[in-house]
């Protein structure tokens, strides 16, 4: 039986999909086969095969699913919301729109206990199908209750109907369009007309979304010029694998590749970067970004300055300018105190100083009033709230762990730290639903040193968080939209870079995710933390200029990188080490040369444009999906690709790769 | 089989503030940092050792343990060799959350054999007077969930740390002699039930 090692990849496995055995008769008399569905790339070929289990069905196993309904979960197309997306339909027309409700309605009589045991091996394995995606002439997929697939070969063999009883099929059929094309049939919706697409384009789109939760539809509507960059670019990977020699081959490779897809597994279903307007279909190959120009930096503004900025009454003026300076030098430290709060937007530049006093008086009063909340909780009502319970215990643990070696916080009873605790349980009786998630502490820090008041620091804390509050919530997606929107900047200032994180499994830069969580305030010096936030609180250059610094960092990081051939776990360490050894000024220097060479740009992709807020609309005429065209494919053919990558993976003694033996 | 792997993934797993950071710094570079800040995101060390003649590199990984940032933590427990399960003696919630944590390995790190995976127990921070969970408690909790081996620890003193890792890589080399451990470790295979037979019809 066993023919030596095949290598394949598997890009799709479901168990618990069923064959029933008898379709003619009545419904609770047929047979249910369980098997499990594959979608595998043999030498570069999709092979989809169903094999039924070696045990017949236990039927207590699917009476336990039908009870259980939250853990069943069944896929149903939903027509109604196809008008929606007629344009991405033009663009995608395998796209198929599918809403997920929880169903549970299948039911079956359990066969007779002989029923089952009589059943062989033998007869089961006349069951089992497999073919090439290249011989599927369509597949028809009907929801009754739960979803099934029907499946007709070329040859006109219309192979046995098959039931997702335990969900799946979405996923497969998720797997399937990256493999094929899909169009729908126009004179029956649930048909789907098979063609293959270009193989070594839909090679890379495997392996740009291997995972099967990573749903291409979804990204390639979210995001077509990520999801069809990074398809892209996954090709030339091979390429410039090709030329790195063997030594690549031996590196470690690790199992994490799956990793930081799992993390975007999460991303991308619910992800929303262009949330007003869908970008149009940019096909990039590369953009031509011309040179990076010299920028000055200046002096600090002064205290004296600063006052020059401010009428009889205490108005600023002339923000713009002011902005451009604070942007451009930073500010003294004294200036801080006040000029923090305009940043911060707890004063409006155009305020009075009257104005702004009896603002402080208001805000005081809100602040004690929400700090009594807390303070008059007795021991009783704390036992019965468990989450202020769990915030409280967490903040304490981390006001302890935070900047401990600054004078402000440092030693036990120091009244910083009191301050620090104070605000941070103040702050969730202010956004009770948010709480205290950790690496709060770490953006309140530098304002309370910075305000070395409580009240205002807490109000200035609250304006900061409005910023962030989505990095911190449940899902996270505010992390999550800016690893994205990171990534796509990243491939437009340096693909060959980019490339190599992909190739890296580092693509997803989740090595970037302290950075952007707190903003670098782990990475840098306490007093340059302060300079970067007042900076970026301008809003200068442009929108996201957080994310230019990333790029700025990793641009001095990456030839060390590449050239050290590091590997996912050495890209990670080599960049959590990076803390405390950057340079301020020079980040701010590059970081803002990076903006102007961006900005120069002619041709600039519009998702580029969309994340630093470049251009208020963006050019929407779309590219067909036959434009893919313009890229020429590289001459290796999917099946070197797919060798060459298992020649790798075999070698390695790391773990879970997303490669299976099958002997 | 294939030639064994010197490399050992460990990862510690625990509730926020229990010690798990400043164990593993304690563990690599003898030093205890009472300044050391909470971890956000992930980090690890690499340590080389030597347990009954076998040289060794041990990878310690360590993440945040606050639950909101699973998402980015849980990626990274694929591939690991053995699982520090870390609580406070000080911290009867953390202990009451081993399990908790146990789940969420298994279920992350796609784990084919939970009953046999190597698990260690760590109760840091013993030197702490004020305990809110006796090494009975601790001990019958590691029996009854696998008959792990149950380490009381300090970051703080030293007590007890590197022993704690050794028995780690101990557990991991056992298995691995047992040859039980082979197939996730040193070959790769994503299959949760990884099954025969690969021509059909
Ligand atoms: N007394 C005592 N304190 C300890 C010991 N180990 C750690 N601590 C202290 O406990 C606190 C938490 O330690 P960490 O190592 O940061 O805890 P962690 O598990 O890494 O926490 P997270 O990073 O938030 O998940 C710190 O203030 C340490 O100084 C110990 O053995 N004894
Ligand atoms: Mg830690």
């Amino acid at each position: 039986m066993t023919v030596g090692y095949y290598c394949h990849w598997v890009l799709f496995e479901h168990e618990g999909v069923f064959v029933h055995s008898s379709t003619d008769a009545v419904e609770d008399q047929d047979l249910l086969i369980s098997g499990y569905l594959r979608v595998l790339d043999k030498d570069g070929e999709t092979v989809v095969e169903y094999k039924p289990l070696e045990d017949t069905v236990d039927p207590s196993n699917m009476l336990c699913a039908c009870k259980d309904s939250s853990s069943v979960v069944e896929w149903t197309q939903c027509p109604s919301d196809r008008s929606h997306h007629v344009v991405d339909q033009q663009q995608q027309s395998c796209e198929t729109e599918w809403d997920m409700v929880n169903t549970v309605s299948f039911k079956r009589k359990p066969y007779a206990n002989g029923e089952g045991t009589s059943y062989h091996t033998h007869e089961k394995n006349c069951w089992a199908f497999s073919f090439t995606a290249a011989d599927l002439r369509t597949v028809t997929v009907k929801t009754e209750g739960w979803t099934h697939l029907i499946f007709c070969l070329k040859d006109d063999t219309t192979l046995p109907t098959i039931h997702f009883h335990q969900g799946g099929c979405k996923e497969f059929m998720d797997c399937l369009q990256r493999c094929v094309h899909l169009t729908e049939c126009p004179r029956d919706k649930t048909t789907f007309l098979v063609s293959c697409h270009n193989k070594t384009l839909s090679q890379s789109f495997e392996n740009l979304l291997d995972d099967s939760n990573y749903g291409l539809v979804h990204k390639l509507k979210k995001d077509p010029y990520v999801a069809t960059l990074g398809g892209f670019s996954k090709v030339t990977n091979y390429i410039f694998d090709a030329f790195r020699g063997p030594e690549l081959e031996q590196r470690e490779m690790p199992a994490e590749e799956e990793v930081a897809a799992d993390i975007l597994g999460e991303i991308i279903p619910g992800l929303e970067i262009n949330q007003l307007e869908e970008p149009g279909f940019e096909v990039i190959t590369r953009v031509d970004l011309g040179s990076r120009p010299e920028v000055q930096r200046g002096e600090p503004l002064s205290l004296a300055d600063w006052l020059k900025y401010q009428d009889k009454e205490g108005r600023v003026r002339k923000v713009p300018e002011l902005k451009e300076r604070i942007f451009k030098g930073g500010l003294c430290h004294v200036v801080r105190r006040e000029a923090w709060k305009f940043l911060l937007g707890y004063y409006t530049w155009n305020s009075t100083s009257e104005e702004r006093k009896s603002l402080q008086r208001r805000k005081t009063d809100e602040y004690f009033r929400m700090k009594l909340q807390w303070k008059s909780v007795s021991e009783e009502q704390e036992r019965r709230n468990s989450r202020l319970r769990d915030y409280k215990s967490l903040i304490e643990k981390d006001v302890n762990r935070t900047d401990r070696t600054n004078k402000f916080y440092e030693g036990l009873e120091n009244p910083g730290l009191i301050l620090l605790h104070d605000i941070l349980m103040t702050y969730c009786m202010y956004d009770f639903d948010l709480g205290y998630v950790q690496g709060m502490s770490d953006l309140l820090s530098p304002i309370l040193y910075v305000m070395e008041n409580e009240v205002d620091a807490f109000w200035c804390f609250v304006n900061f968080m409005d910023e962030m509050h989505e990095n911190f919530e449940e899902k996270m997606q505010g992390m999550r939209t800016q690893l994205i929107q990171l990534s796509t900047l990243l491939r437009l200032l340096d693909l060959a870079f980019w490339n190599y994180l992909e190739a890296q499994d580092s693509g997803y830069l989740y090595f970037c995710f302290r950075w952007l969580l707190i903003r670098f305030k782990r990475e840098l010096h306490f007093q340059d933390v302060l300079r970067l936030w007042e900076v970026m609180w301008t809003g200068l250059p442009c929108q996201n200029f957080h994310l230019l610094v990333c790029c700025a960092i990793l641009d001095s990081e990456k030839q060390k990188i590449m050239d050290r051939h590091y590997g996912f776990n050495e890209i990670l360490k080599h960049i959590n080490e990076l803390s405390m050894k950057l340079d301020i000024e020079e980040i701010l220097h590059k970081s803002e040369a990076i903006c102007l060479q961006i900005k120069n740009c002619k041709d600039l992709p519009c998702s580029v444009s969309e994340i630093l807020g470049l251009k208020a609309a963006c050019d929407k005429s779309t590219l067909e999906l036959s434009d893919y065209g313009i890229l020429t494919p590289p001459l290796h053919t999917s099946g070197e690709l797919v060798s060459n990558g298992h020649g790798q993976l075999s070698e390695t003694s790391s773990n879970g790769y997303k490669v299976a033996f099958i002997s | 089989m294939a030639s064994k792997s010197s490399l050992l993934k460990v990862i510690l797993l625990g509730d926020g503030g229990v010690g798990k950071s400043s164990l593993m710094n304690r563990y690599v570079t003898n030093k205890f940092d009472t300044h050391l800040f909470h971890t956000i995101g992930v980090e690890f060390l690499n340590k080389d050792l030597e347990v009954d003649g076998h040289m060794v590199t041990m990878q310690i990984w360590d993440t945040a343990g606050q639950e909101r940032f699973r998402s980015l933590r849980t990626p990274f427990y694929r591939g690991s060799d053995c699982c520090l399960l870390t609580f406070s003696v000080d911290d009867s919630q953390s202990f009451h959350n081993l399990g908790n944590w146990k789940k969420e390995f298994i279920y992350y790190a796609d784990v084919k054999e939970p009953e046999s995976f190597p698990f260690v127990v760590l109760g840091n921070k013993v030197d702490v007077t004020e305990r809110q969970v006796s090494s009975e408690e601790a001990k019958q909790w590691c029996l009854e969930n696998g008959n792990y081996s149950y380490y009381e620890t300090s970051a703080k003193d030293s007590t007890n740390v590197a022993s704690a890792f050794e028995e780690a890589v101990r557990r991991v080399l056992a298995m691995e002699e047992r040859g039980e451990h082979l197939i996730p470790t040193d070959t790769v295979n994503l299959h949760r039930k990884p099954r025969s037979g690969a021509s059909c019809c």
